[in-house]
């Protein structure tokens, strides 16, 4: 009925609107003849010049209240320096956007017609042309190479710190499996094969080799302060990209290609925490928890890439911790191989270490394809 | 070449085209209306369908803007119309992805690229370059029906089982394929049509194209050498050379990717694991698609905006009384544009795993696109300083698109720069910049050339009152949907609800703001659409038979009002100067076809 309703008094609005404009149309015509522009571009001089006052109203209003409810400061080395890049490109075009929606408006408004006896016959000004060129040229020149530097170093191999943290992430509709290396800090070797890959293995992993005994899956992803980290990165199914927002890490996740991400976390989610509750708008209270938003703050993991018709639910929390804590974290673990296959193992006594990865059931239908093929 | 020796017959005496049209002319309602070889049907034809396409397109963004405004609400009217993709009244995540797949494609090739391109270079090149019609009219009318086609097959796509292509309208593999595993329910027999729909598109699209540079190329008249072709007829050849270079490269991108959808090749596959079941496919890469796709799919914006800048030069001139400012400078930068829209479009793949290398040079010559462009920005505003600008409808909608371009073309400065893109890629801020760069700005440009070049296809005006509150509304609404879009920086897009969310969460308010604009922007669109139609019958006649409404230079005006076969009903106009001589010489201004003066220096 509401939907009704209101199709009808839009239709109503239409009607009116084109029959006014119509008869306004038919009025300046028996006054003015057909080809009399100057009152429409005095008023329309005005309504122009009024634009460009609530376009800056408008603006400023949206940096004070939405500026607050951004993401909070990056928490990464790299990302507090290309928040930096951003801040610094944002002033400049800032300041250009001013310039020149201001002149444009303001010129709309002073040279309109009904200002103007006769318009200035000028069509190029060579030193103005070449001054206007090489300006923007310089600017951007240092804009690029600002960027490069920081684009580099951020990508660059040779500069990694040997005793990073390596954590395995991949991707599969809708879902994160996030692997650590466990206590001998190395990955268990991954077979793509249809002997290895099975559902209750997805991620094909060799249970022969011995460094996949102590490697782990956690539901959460623990990030250790001042650790580099490197993400290792796949999917399963279709492209997913791994979005750390408050890291600004982002890289794609890509089935079959491997990619990867270095960074290193600079605050704890405690910290984060302490940090907000100084700033006003986290000290609010949220109408969903009833808390202040500083004390429910968390980091989180989301996919970026358009993964299917759940892709904004790959959800998982993030939680930067430190050494010590994450030390302790890491012995509570429960490897896979402890998890899955041992009890497996122990419970069809096959202690034969060859035949080991076959004695999971979907690992013996795995392998009775392969001979089939 | 039926249509120019149909014309010969028409002599130089403009007293008997009454007689020969009536003589020679036995149109029946089947050629002069539906298989019309005459480009200012063609042109109506391109505008009237790209305006049904920008209804639709407008229609499906309402639609997924009332699930993204109000997340936990119902509509139960909903319901009735769309059935179970909306059951209990609220859109399902499955159609959610369809009406924002559709609405990519529907607006980025069906409206700003077959609308825009075929509406204006159908209508001006021929016109402004004084021919009788392109260079293969018959060419020119298969470009319509082949466009007319690709829109059937994509709309009947909405009314198939699965429903229509909803993996995006990048159609990125492995999501769109791999076609009956289940990852995506619009990846089926939908995304067959939506390949085959831009495959009829790209067809058009180079048939089109070829025929718009041949005419450029070969028949201007006499005196109309390149440096006196008007912007217009300058940007509209060089979208079309932009989209014969880069088109084939989606065809072919789209042709193998079937290949893997129907005869399980592995171009883009590799290794894909679907519930623990490995799949046979080896060795493939899904980012020889993006590298295909975005090949297309950066020249396609400029695809998209070049016609704009030309449409928009041209009337901020004439409704400025001023020459462009800076001809010569407007033409090299359209120049520069063009080369350097074919090397930067890894800038949309900087975060793929590229390589780091590949980043920092995509990163180079995407910055440098901003120095013609902020060129082409300078040269607008010096064109209107010190003018006399008639404020119309077309004169503010090119003021409104220099406004949106610079706010849209600044952001880009930001996005194109590959490390601070590692944040921003695939955000909210993306959405933003390129809805106000390339969507509103693009279509700012194409209501201008509408309000502009109305009375030369239909002899009437289209009704001023309304063309301004279209104006005013559309400029208010866009700005307010899309500029605190900005802020939702670390959002990322395509998401159908942000409520999993601890972190972005914080938008609610906005997000439902913007969605009431965008039903009232939608709204003022449909005003344009009954401005429209009710001027094409209604609308106040221009008078005279020759009537230069704008008093504009450019031939299309030497034409008679009445639009007759061959555009001309004597010879074809003779062309001494160029389009911009508005102001000069104490006259306000002198049409191409006016001799130089003694001692009057050419431009």
């Amino acid at each position: 009925m509401i939907a009704f309703l209101s199709f009808a008094i839009v239709v109503l609005l239409f009607t009116v609107l084109v029959l006014t404009a119509k008869a306004g149309e038919v009025a300046t015509e028996l006054n003015d003849g057909n080809r009399n522009y100057v009152n429409q571009s005095r008023i329309n001089g005005y309504l122009l010049l009024a634009f460009l006052v609530l376009m800056f109203a408008g603006s400023a209003y949206a940096f004070k209240w939405l500026m607050p409810v951004m993401l909070p400061k990056a928490a990464s080395i790299h990302g507090l320096k290309t928040d930096f890049l951003f801040n610094v490109t944002m002033i400049i075009i800032l300041v250009v956007a001013v310039l020149t929606q201001v002149a444009l408006f303001y010129f709309a408004y002073r040279y309109n017609e009904s200002r103007v006896k006769e318009a200035y016959f000028y069509a190029h000004n060579n030193t103005l042309e070449i001054v206007w060129t090489i300006i923007p040229t310089i600017v951007l020149t240092g804009l690029i190479s600002m960027g490069m530097y920081e684009w580099f170093s951020i990508f660059n191999k040779d500069s990694r710190d040997p005793k990073m943290l390596v954590i395995e992430a991949t991707g599969k509709q809708f879902n994160w499996m996030l692997r650590y290396s466990g206590k001998d800090g190395k990955f268990g070797e991954r077979i793509i094969d249809t002997a290895h890959v099975t559902p209750t293995n997805e991620l094909g992993i060799n249970w022969n080799d011995p460094k996949s005994h102590d490697d782990f899956m956690s539901d959460k992803l623990y990030l250790v302060k001042d650790r580099p980290t490197l993400m290792k990165l796949g999917a399963q199914d279709v492209i997913h990209s791994f979005y750390l927002p408050h890291f600004r890490v982002k890289m794609d996740c890509v089935p079959g290609t491997p990619t990867e991400f270095y960074f290193t976390p600079t605050m704890t989610t405690e910290e984060m925490r302490q940090y907000l509750s100084t700033q006003p708008w986290w000290q609010g209270v949220s109408p969903e928890t009833g808390q202040p938003r500083w004390q429910t703050f968390k980091y989180e993991l989301a996919c970026a890439e358009l993964c299917g018709k759940s892709h904004f639910g790959m959800e998982r929390e993030v939680i930067v911790v430190t050494q010590k804590e994450y030390d302790e974290w890491l012995n509570k673990q429960t490897s896979l191989y402890d998890a899955t296959v041992k009890p497996a193992v122990t419970k069809e006594e096959t202690p034969a270490p060859a035949a080991a990865d076959s004695t999971k059931a979907g690992d013996k239908k795995a392998t009775a394809m392969l001979i089939k093929k | 070449m039926q249509t120019s020796h149909s014309v010969e017959h028409a002599g130089a005496d403009t007293d008997h085209i009454h007689g020969h049209e009536e003589h020679h002319h036995e149109e029946t309602f089947l050629t002069k209306y539906i298989f019309s070889q005459d480009h200012k049907m063609i042109s109506k034809q391109f505008l009237i369908t790209g305006m049904f396409w920008g209804v639709v397109g407008g229609l499906l963004s309402v639609l997924f803007r009332l699930q993204l405004g109000f997340p936990n609400e119902t509509f139960p009217f909903l319901e009735s119309f769309l059935g179970k993709w909306a059951e209990g009244g609220k859109i399902s995540q499955e159609f959610y992805y369809a009406l924002i797949t559709m609405h990519g494609t529907i607006l980025v090739f069906f409206v700003l690229t077959g609308g825009l391109s075929g509406t204006f270079a159908n209508l001006l090149i021929p016109y402004q370059i004084g021919a009788r019609d392109m260079a293969s009219p018959f060419i020119n009318m298969l470009s319509y029906w082949f466009f007319f086609s690709a829109g059937c097959v994509m709309l009947f796509s909405f009314f198939i089982q699965t429903g229509p292509a909803s993996g995006g309208w990048t159609a990125y593999p492995p999501l769109n394929g791999l076609r009956n595993t289940g990852v995506n329910l619009g990846s089926g027999l939908g995304f067959d049509m939506w390949a085959l729909g831009m495959s009829l598109f790209i067809v058009s699209s180079l048939l089109a194209a070829l025929n718009y540079v041949t005419t450029v190329l070969n028949l201007r008249t006499k005196g109309m050498t390149m440096m006196r072709l008007p912007l217009t007829v300058w940007a509209l050849m060089f979208t079309a050379i932009v989209g014969i270079l880069s088109f084939p490269a989606l065809l072919a991108g789209v042709v193998l990717l079937e290949f893997d959808r129907l005869l399980d090749t592995s171009f883009y596959l590799n290794n894909i694991i679907i519930n623990g079941q490995l799949l046979g496919y080896k060795g493939g890469s899904p980012i020889l698609f993006e590298h295909l796709f975005w090949f297309l799919g950066h020249p396609e914006v400029y695809i998209i905006i070049l016609p704009a800048f030309g449409i928009v030069s041209e009337v901020l001139a004439v409704h400025s009384r001023k020459p462009i400012f800076g001809y010569k400078a407007m033409v090299i930068s359209l120049i520069s544009i063009l080369i350097l829209s074919f090397i930067v479009w890894a800038h949309h793949m900087f975060v793929t795993g590229l390589n780091p290398n590949l980043g920092a040079i995509f990163t180079l010559f995407t910055l440098l696109i901003a120095i013609p462009s902020a060129i082409k920005v300078f040269n607008w505003i010096g064109t209107i300083w010190r003018g006399k600008i008639r404020l119309t409808a077309a004169a503010l909608f090119g003021i409104g698109f220099v406004s949106m371009f610079i706010s849209g073309g600044l952001t880009g400065i930001i996005l194109g720069n590959s490390s601070i893109d590692i944040q921003l890629h695939d955000t909210m801020f993306v959405v933003a910049h390129f809805h106000i760069v390339m969507g509103i700005a693009a279509f700012f440009g194409m209501f201008a050339g509408v309000y502009h070049w109305f009375p030369r296809l239909y002899g009437r005006y289209m009704n001023e009152t309304l063309g301004q509150i279209h104006f005013y509304v559309t400029l208010i609404g866009a700005y307010c949907i899309f500029f605190p879009m900005h802020f939702m920086t670390g959002l990322p897009r395509r998401y159908y609800s942000y409520t999993n969310f601890e972190s972005f969460n914080n938008f609610n308010n906005l997000a439902a703001f913007m969605s009431i604009v965008s039903i009232i922007v939608f709204l003022a669109q449909i005003l344009f659409v009954v401005n429209f139609f009710y001027s094409i019958f209604k609308g106040r006649k221009l008078e005279g038979e020759y009537a230069n409404p704008w008093d504009s230079n450019s031939l299309e005006w030497t034409a008679p009002v009445e639009r007759i076969h061959g555009n001309w009903s004597g010879d074809i106009p003779e062309v001494h100067r160029w389009p911009y001589d508005y102001s000069t010489n104490g006259r306000a201004f002198t049409p191409q076809t006016e001799p130089l003066k003694t001692g009057e220096k050419a431009h």
